[in-house]
């Protein structure tokens, strides 16, 4: 009976004692995520909604700074800008990384050289790798050297309006393929051997093969790059700072490129309306990754 | 050996022994794909050893000939580089320590705790995944100013102002969630038997369990913080506080003429990463690849 009844009360202390650790464990990431998560979120789209210049008090303007912008040449540009990079991107970069991973497959020896190689520039400050592609384009530099080699006359690569963007975008597409080389490579890897053996009994063709069970096997691998490519590549913004700083003419101003330098020219309001055509942006493509995420767990 | 793992160490081959003409190719787009890569940055380092009417000869000088050390110390008297280099190691050592043990800690509750409302945090932290950072940079921004009036070691201009929006990561907590999830729960029984608190717990039994684990946590976190370059030149006004990227940036920016220091700048900057990357190259994969392959 005494049992009966002193066993709840342990069982109220015990549930006590269980969690007002487990509350002061998670305590610094929810404090910090409603500082500087939570509240920025809810003051950048408070301000996208107001007239703003960090001094003066926030003047409610309603949906004009949207509209301001849907009609605005230079962030039109740079909307444009940036599904162009992101198209270019992602339609090379992927292919190289799959073809890279493809050949790294094969029985090769050095494997691990060829994979440090293209890993090489992903771990590298974007920073960096647009500072030496910033020489390297230069009018007297390396690569108009060698395309005169084979008669191709040289070229101010960043300085002209019509080829800026896509230096911008094959420096890019170099800094970063290496990343989805060693994702196609790791999932290659793990595609079991039995299923190559069967399509051999069967007579399968190398393309055969290729068609019908490594990209089957790739799919969900394949999607991830895609969406993470995209997501990343929206948010260019360190090459172009250090290449071209959006110009020459706008010709590489991009998404946030637009939202740090209405910034800097103190205009808040502006920037935020920028921040949220961005945000809704990515989290509808976060969405369809979680939805691939648990399509596969 | 098991079954498994034969079929798994099989599985780098695709079938048939290659043919010869086949492997000459392969070898040769490897070779060419891997000169490309490494190229641009034996370039760099070959040109911050060439004096300054080297640097565009024509034709290109593979090799410095003659070579000096000037643009290593023009670097150091354009800029406080050794200062950026002391920044960024502060600054990176902070946010990588502070996100192992908040990260880590939130994650062990969230995967073996029960509490009220679990669930529900969980989702909260997650959503913010869906944000990219570049929509908090105004009010990160203002924020810091404020802390900045409330004591002058704070915010904008510090190196708090560069760590504090770093200190925790929801991707992190997340990876390490999936991990300990792993844990099974009779060792944690058993050590609350032995009357350990939850913090103990967390010291002596969590973290040394998921050490490889905390290991890719660092990196992953490591190469964001020493490359990040967006929140640190906002943050920064003044000469003495920037980080690497962002002094190599400006670099950049000044010297659109003469080019050798900056390539001396570029190999100062990423010499320390590189190096770091070629003895844990492992870990850096697996750190910058996490939650890709398994999902």
């Amino acid at each position: 009976m005494s049992d009966a009844i002193a066993l709840p009360r342990r069982r109220v202390r015990g549930r006590f004692r269980k969690v007002l650790p487990a509350y002061a464990l998670i305590a610094p990431a929810i404090v910090s995520s409603i500082v500087f998560l939570y509240i920025p979120i809810a003051f950048s789209g408070y301000w996208s909604f107001t007239k703003y210049n960090g001094l003066a008090s926030p003047k409610w303007v309603g949906l004009q700074n949207y509209t301001d912008l849907l009609s605005d040449p230079r962030f039109l540009k740079a909307l444009l800008n940036t599904v162009i990079f992101v198209i270019l991107g992602m339609g090379i970069g992927p292919v190289l990384g799959l073809m890279s991973a493809l050949l790294l497959n094969q029985a090769v020896r050095g494997r691990g050289f060829f994979r440090t190689a293209y890993f090489l520039p992903v771990m590298t400050s974007l920073v960096v790798v647009a500072t030496i592609w910033k020489v390297l384009l230069n009018q007297h530099g390396i690569v108009n050297e060698l395309l005169g080699v084979v008669g191709i006359p040289a070229h101010n690569w960043l300085g002209d309006p019509s080829t800026a963007l896509v230096s911008v975008t094959v420096t890019s597409i170099w800094q970063g393929f290496g990343f989805e080389t060693v994702v196609f490579l790791a999932a290659l890897q793990s595609i079991p051997s039995d299923l190559y053996d069967a399509a051999l009994v069967d007579g399968a063709t190398a393309w055969q093969r290729f068609r019908y069970v490594t990209l089957p096997a790739l799919r969900p691998t394949i999607a991830f790059v895609f969406i993470i490519g995209i997501i990343g590549s929206f948010q260019v913004y360190d090459q172009i700072f250090v290449m071209t700083s959006g110009g020459p003419l706008n010709s590489t101003r991009t998404v946030v490129f637009d939202l740090v330098d209405r910034f800097d020219s103190l205009k808040y309001g502006e920037a935020s309306a920028v921040a949220y055509v961005l945000l809704v942006i990515l989290a509808t493509l976060s969405f369809i990754q979680m939805r691939l995420f648990e399509e596969r767990a | 050996m098991t079954a498994r793992g034969a079929t798994i160490s099989r599985g780098h081959r695709t079938g048939r022994r290659l043919r010869p003409g086949v492997r000459v190719a392969i070898y040769a787009a490897l070779i060419v794909t891997s000169i490309l890569m490494i190229g641009p940055f034996y370039w760099t380092f070959a040109t911050s050893f060439k004096p300054a009417g080297d640097v565009f000869a024509a034709p290109p000088k593979l090799i410095p000939n003659p070579w000096t050390l000037q643009n290593y110390r023009d670097v150091f008297t354009l800029l406080p580089f050794q200062r950026y280099f002391i920044n960024s190691v502060i600054v990176t050592s902070a946010i990588v320590g502070l996100n192992v043990v908040f990260d880590t800690a939130a994650a062990y509750a969230f995967a073996k705790l029960r509490f009220p409302g679990r669930n529900l945090l969980f989702f909260m932290l997650l959503i913010t995944l869906m944000v990219p950072f570049q929509v908090n940079l105004i009010p990160l921004y203002r924020i810091m100013v404020l802390l900045h009036q409330v004591s002058p070691l704070l915010g904008v201009d510090t190196y708090s102002g560069i760590v504090l929006p770093g200190m925790i990561q929801v991707f992190g907590i997340f990876l390490m969630r999936q991990f300990l999830t792993s844990i099974p729960d009779e060792i944690l029984e058993s050590a609350r038997v032995d009357g350990a608190s939850e913090f103990r717990i967390l010291r002596s039994v969590i973290f040394p369990i998921a050490k490889p684990a905390m290991a890719t946590l660092a990196i992953f976190t490591f190469l964001g913080a020493w490359n990040d370059f967006l929140w640190p030149n906002i943050v920064i006004n003044s000469d003495t506080m920037r980080t690497l990227p962002v002094g190599l940036a400006l670099l950049a920016f000044r010297n659109t003429i003469s080019v050798g220091p900056t390539m001396s700048g570029t190999v100062l900057t990423s010499a320390p990463m590189i190096l770091i990357f070629l003895l844990m190259q492992r870990r850096f994969i697996e750190g910058l690849t996490a939650g890709s392959v398994k999902g």
